[in-house]
């Protein structure tokens, strides 16, 4: 702090700062401007062939070794592994499987942050519909288990909202499973007007995929190729597989048919900028893609047919369900709400994702509303976009009174997070 | 510096001198010595600017001046314990700060702002509180909600159990909440007491619903009206314009009547060796002129609220001569100048002020046209020596002499606006 002790409001404590989503669980400290780690919601495991005899034991308990490994982040999880399964944690922007995510942060202390976690307040992002009995679960397995000096839960649309500089807005985010339309008035998330629809970036590469394996082409993904020619557009891939002893699992294929797919998607994909016509989109430029097998060609309409997806549903539409949530909100707060649009989630980076909501966006706007998108244009604050309202958040001095401290949690129990975190 | 030398054409010595200082070296005199390679000159008829991106300024010695910070040693920054005096807990937080600053309160406690939500005990609730609708549970849980969400009724709206009770929109919540409070002031003795309506406020919302539910062709027909309206409104203000332009025309043919008037008294004259044509025309010009006499007061059609001693206005059309008059006419009447402008005294005081006008026109049209007559009496004199026009005496006015008029003629009356006709009959 400087000799004033207030200079810019912030006051930094050391607090942490975690961002789960479906696509990765972001990690990082408060006042930092991007987090430290970002890894995938996605644990491998494999049944644990080799035990090794640990030599102590702890505490006198005979300690029987796991019979399974977890494999946690990018670089483990993309090397094929025999027998090696991949679960995701998360369902329905909710944490599911708890023992799953508990590896992760494990993880995340000890390879990322470095550091013993009862030195660390946790500041939890959450999605705005989450169960009490999760937020809950999440209380106490902090203070029990990591023994957290202080723990808060805030909806992640709202650190969406702060990281963008509003405390008032109609958050749009769009994840992979999901965009949603949430509105946040003075910080907290009008629940009863969220609006939720399942076409995220999942969706865009489940209709990528389809579209790629009608086309016929082979999708093997990079960690499975050892060499590769260089070809003629649309020539017959020439590659060698590498020599793998044994099989990949079926989930291990079909999560790194993903990635691959993922990249072809963030790279070819445009959103049109009026609903789509198929002259209009022929007469664009092609973008050639490369697959990792060698194989390319040039992608023209498909471009745009395919991240069609997002908006032109009657009903799921990202212009409709902003404009649908914006309508369930009372009349007085309209206004403010559709005067800071917040656009943020990593599949608004799809190109011309937010020209596009602006448009759907405005001709659903009445009249006399004034419409602002703010969206971030940095690919980092986009993606990050609650985690960096987190860290901004946490590290906030008049934030400081509001953490859950230990001392209260073992005073109240984990009950109060509903009152304490709305 | 070597601009300004170049300028001053001061070139420095090729081998400095010798002296005491260049060996010794003073700090002063160090940073003045320069390389002695000052070999390059300026081509004659090279600009001086342009010479000087070329010239290299190693001759200046770089300014560099010993500072006089001196290295101090930074103050200390320690992560150190804190408690938070707006915490209800004493959870000791970390952070880094100056030991020197020595300990004091956490500065961002003092933001901690609450808002005085009114409380109730039991007996209080069942005296005062009790209404139909609420249970007192309810009511605790709404004020509950208010405490903590700081009167964001939106947001306690929002959060509202509904499990348990019924669904409540902002308004019921916000009419229950300032009953209560507005209860509880009155019975603690405060004067100001808020009162919410809550009905105007649900159609307040329905309204503004309303209108941001419109459809587009809605807002379009809606567009359109208010187009359709302008236009009428434009139209209404070029028929404004219309009499506006009317009216000056009708005063400048008052003024024009009066110009002719004036033409009158000079024509004949001059024109007194060619009087076979009689000035016929100019009669029936004065008699137009006097048709249209009078005052016009405007009517008050605009919309709004007006004083009624604003119709009592002379309108701007009526010359001074005339208002004049009007004075002192009225003043011969011993009449008030400005009368109280009740209705009635309004439109009688128009109306006389108007008849007033026209009096003084047809008094004026009678004596032209009796100077006519006579002009032409005495043409017809001049033209046939020996021979006398006998006017028929009720062609002459008689009320002339009694009003004191210049014109002392034959007395007798002529009905100037009944039978235009007579006097150009008499002429020819």
């Amino acid at each position: 702090m400087s000799a004033s002790g207030m200079l810019y409001g912030g006051d930094e404590i050391g607090a942490l700062v975690f961002d789960p989503g479906h696509h990765s669980l972001r990690v990082g400290y408060a006042q930092e401007d991007t987090p430290k780690a970002e890894i995938p919601a996605i644990v491998g495991i494999a049944p644990n062939d080799t035990p090794k005899i640990e030599p102590e034991t702890k505490e006198g308990n005979t300690i029987t070794q796991s019979p399974w490994k977890y494999y946690i982040d990018t670089t483990y999880l993309h090397t094929p592994r025999p027998n090696m399964e991949l679960h995701s944690y998360m369902k329905d922007g909710m944490i599911e499987n708890w023992d799953f995510f508990e590896k992760v942060v494990d993880y995340s202390y000890e390879k990322i942050i470095q550091s013993a976690s009862e030195y660390h307040p946790v500041l939890f992002s959450e999605s705005p519909w989450n169960q009490r009995q999760k937020r809950e679960k999440l209380t106490e397995l902090m203070f029990e288990k990591y023994k957290v000096p202080a723990f808060y839960l805030v909806k992640n649309a709202a650190l969406a909202a702060f990281a963008n500089g509003r405390s008032t807005a109609l958050v749009i985010d769009s994840g992979a499973t999901h965009t949603t339309a949430v509105p946040v008035l003075d910080g907290y998330v009008i629940s009863n007007a969220v609006v939720k629809s399942p076409l995220g970036g999942d969706y865009l590469i489940l209709r990528s995929r389809e579209m790629l394996e009608g086309l016929g082409i082979d999708l093997t993904p990079t960690a499975l190729v050892s060499s590769k020619e260089i070809l003629r557009d649309k020539e017959k891939p020439k590659y060698t597989k590498k020599n793998l002893s044994f099989l990949p699992t079926n989930s291990w294929m079909v999560y790194m048919v993903k990635k691959t797919v993922q990249d072809f998607q963030q790279s070819v994909l445009q959103v049109s900028e009026s609903p789509y016509d198929e002259r209009l989109a022929a007469s664009v430029p092609t973008v050639n893609y490369e697959f990792p097998t060698g194989y390319h060609q040039d992608f023209g309409y498909e471009r745009f047919k395919l991240a069609e997806g997002l908006f032109d549903h009657a009903m799921l539409g990202a212009g409709y369900i902003a404009a649908t949530s914006a309508g369930m909100c009372d009349v007085d707060v309209r206004p403010a709400l559709y005067s800071s649009v917040v656009l943020t989630g990593g599949n608004s980076l799809v190109q011309g994702f937010s020209e596009r909501l602006g448009k759907d966006l405005s001709s659903r706007t009445p009249g006399s509303m004034r419409l602002k998108m703010i969206a971030a244009n940095g690919t980092v604050e986009r993606r990050f976009g609650a985690w960096v309202g987190g860290s901004i958040l946490a590290s906030i001095g008049t934030f400081q009174q509001m953490w859950i401290s230990m001392q209260e949690y073992q005073e109240s129990g984990k009950a109060q997070i509903d009152r304490k975190c709305p | 510096m070597a601009d300004v030398r170049d300028i001053m054409e001061l070139d420095q010595p090729v081998t400095p001198e010798l002296t005491r200082e260049s060996i010794i070296g003073s700090d002063k005199l160090k940073k003045r010595t320069f390389s002695t390679t000052k070999t390059q000159r300026r081509p004659e008829g090279m600009h001086r600017e342009v010479f000087a991106l070329l010239y290299s300024d190693t001759k200046d010695a770089p300014p560099l001046f010993p500072s006089d910070t001196r290295m101090r040693r930074p103050r200390k920054w320690e992560w150190m314990p804190f408690t938070n005096p707006a915490r209800t807990d004493s959870a000791v937080f970390y952070h880094w700060r100056r030991p020197s600053d020595g300990p004091k309160e956490y500065p961002f406690a003092k933001f901690n702002k609450k808002i005085d939500i009114p409380t109730y005990t039991d007996a209080i609730y069942q005296q005062h509180l009790q209404t139909e609708g609420w249970t007192k549970e309810e009511t605790d849980h709404l004020m509950d909600l208010a405490r903590r969400f700081d009167l964001r009724f939106i947001i306690m709206a929002d959060k509202y159990d509904t499990e348990k009770y019924n669904k409540r929109s902002i308004e019921d919540l916000k009419e229950r909440y300032y009953k209560v409070s507005g209860i509880l002031a009155k019975s603690s003795g405060e004067r100001k007491v808020y009162h919410y309506d809550a009905d105007h406020e649900r159609r307040r919302k329905e309204q503004l619903k309303r209108l941001y539910d419109r459809t587009p062709e809605q807002i379009e027909e809606e567009q359109f009206l208010i187009n359709e309206l302008k236009k009428i409104e434009a139209r209404k203000k070029e028929r404004e314009r219309k009499t506006q332009d009317l009216q000056k025309l009708i005063s400048q043919a008052d003024s024009q009547a009066d110009h002719l008037r004036k033409a009158d008294k000079k024509i004949p004259k001059k024109k007194l060796a060619n009087p076979t044509r009689p000035s016929r025309v100019d009669t029936s010009h004065i008699l137009q002129a006097v048709e249209t006499a009078g005052i016009k007061f405007p009517d008050y059609k605009n919309s709004g609220v007006s004083l009624r001693s604003q119709r009592m206005k002379l309108p701007a059309n009526v010359g001074q001569k005339k208002s004049k008059g009007i004075e002192q006419l009225l003043q011969e009447m011993e009449m008030e100048l400005n009368p109280i402008p009740t209705e009635e005294v309004c439109q009688h005081f128009n109306e006389l002020r108007s008849d007033m006008v026209l009096h003084m026109e047809l008094k004026a049209a009678l004596t032209s046209c009796e100077f006519e007559l006579q002009s032409l009496r005495h043409q017809y004199e001049a033209l046939s020596p020996g021979k006398t026009l006998t006017i028929p005496p009720q062609l002459l006015s008689s009320t002339t002499e009694n009003d004191g008029m210049k014109l002392s003629g034959n007395p007798e009356i002529i009905d100037v606006v009944g039978s235009p006709g007579t006097p150009s009959g008499a002429g020819t």
